[in-house]
């Protein structure tokens, strides 16, 4: 798994591919969104185009950042969710806890 | 005979995660072959990939001293898997449901709720250095 970050005004967008399930990959994304909290971004999108699936530990990092955020006052979006992770969500029951939107352009539209 | 509508494939695999992706591949495909549709198929990989992080994660302790083996058995109309890792097990009483609106902020304890949810059947047995087996089932 590996990600990016990219900034769409005061929107802090993070780009992830490859499955996200745990390891010290997940925990990089946690820091990196804890770096920018600390930078004072408090608006995020995470983009899920390039993540097929998630396990439950992928979901615990989903919920961490989503904790983290809510913390700071933050407000952290989801975008391209596959059918399999909204399905997780689902089972879960955190779908309605995630902000989710279709496309990348909706989801920074939408603040 | 990994190709046709009954089979049996074991696998023994060092204990990393990377191996999620293959065993997910694997479900899907066994899955396919017992007849599941779509729906019921992102259940089953879902499930697999529960199964595997549990043992690998929780079982196995992430160590890379140890193993993990995992066992597809398809049927038409059945899937079934098995897992066996190397760990103590633990105590199933001390499971709780992490859709409890007390415990549903939290970032971990989701795998055994899942499988639950989606396979028929989720059995555990552990005995004493013997590590633990965790067998899933589920029918169309």
């Amino acid at each position: 798994m590996k990600f990016k970050t990219k900034m769409e005004g005061d929107v802090a967008v993070v780009h992830i591919s490859g499955n996200l399930m745990g390891g010290a990959e997940s925990n990089d994304v946690r820091n990196e969104i804890k770096r920018l909290l600390d930078d004072g971004g408090r608006k995020f999108i995470i983009d899920l185009k390039g993540v097929p699936w998630i396990n439950s530990t992928g979901l615990g990092t989903l919920m961490a950042i989503y904790t983290s955020v809510q913390r700071e006052e933050g407000i952290l979006k989801l975008t391209h969710v596959s059918d399999r992770i909204r399905s997780l969500f689902m089972i879960t029951k955190l779908l309605t806890i995630f902000d989710t939107h279709p496309t990348l352009q909706e989801a920074l539209d939408s603040f | 005979m990994t190709d046709a509508a009954s089979g049996v494939d074991e696998l023994v695999l060092p204990n990393e995660l990377d191996i999620l992706e293959r065993v997910d591949s694997l479900a899907g495909k066994y899955g396919k072959l017992a007849g599941f549709d779509d729906g019921p198929l992102i259940e089953i990989a879902i499930a697999v990939v529960e199964a595997v992080t549990n043992a690998v994660v929780h079982g196995n302790d992430l160590s890379d001293a140890t193993q993990v083996t995992i066992r597809f058995e398809w049927s038409p109309g059945t899937f079934k898997l098995i897992v066996h890792d190397e760990g103590r097990g633990f105590d199933l009483d001390k499971v709780f449901d992490p859709t409890d609106p007390e415990r549903c902020m939290g970032v971990s304890g989701r795998g055994i709720y899942i499988m639950r949810e989606v396979m028929d059947s989720v059995v555990f047995e552990m005995g004493k250095g013997a590590g633990t087996t965790l067998t899933l089932k589920k029918a169309v």
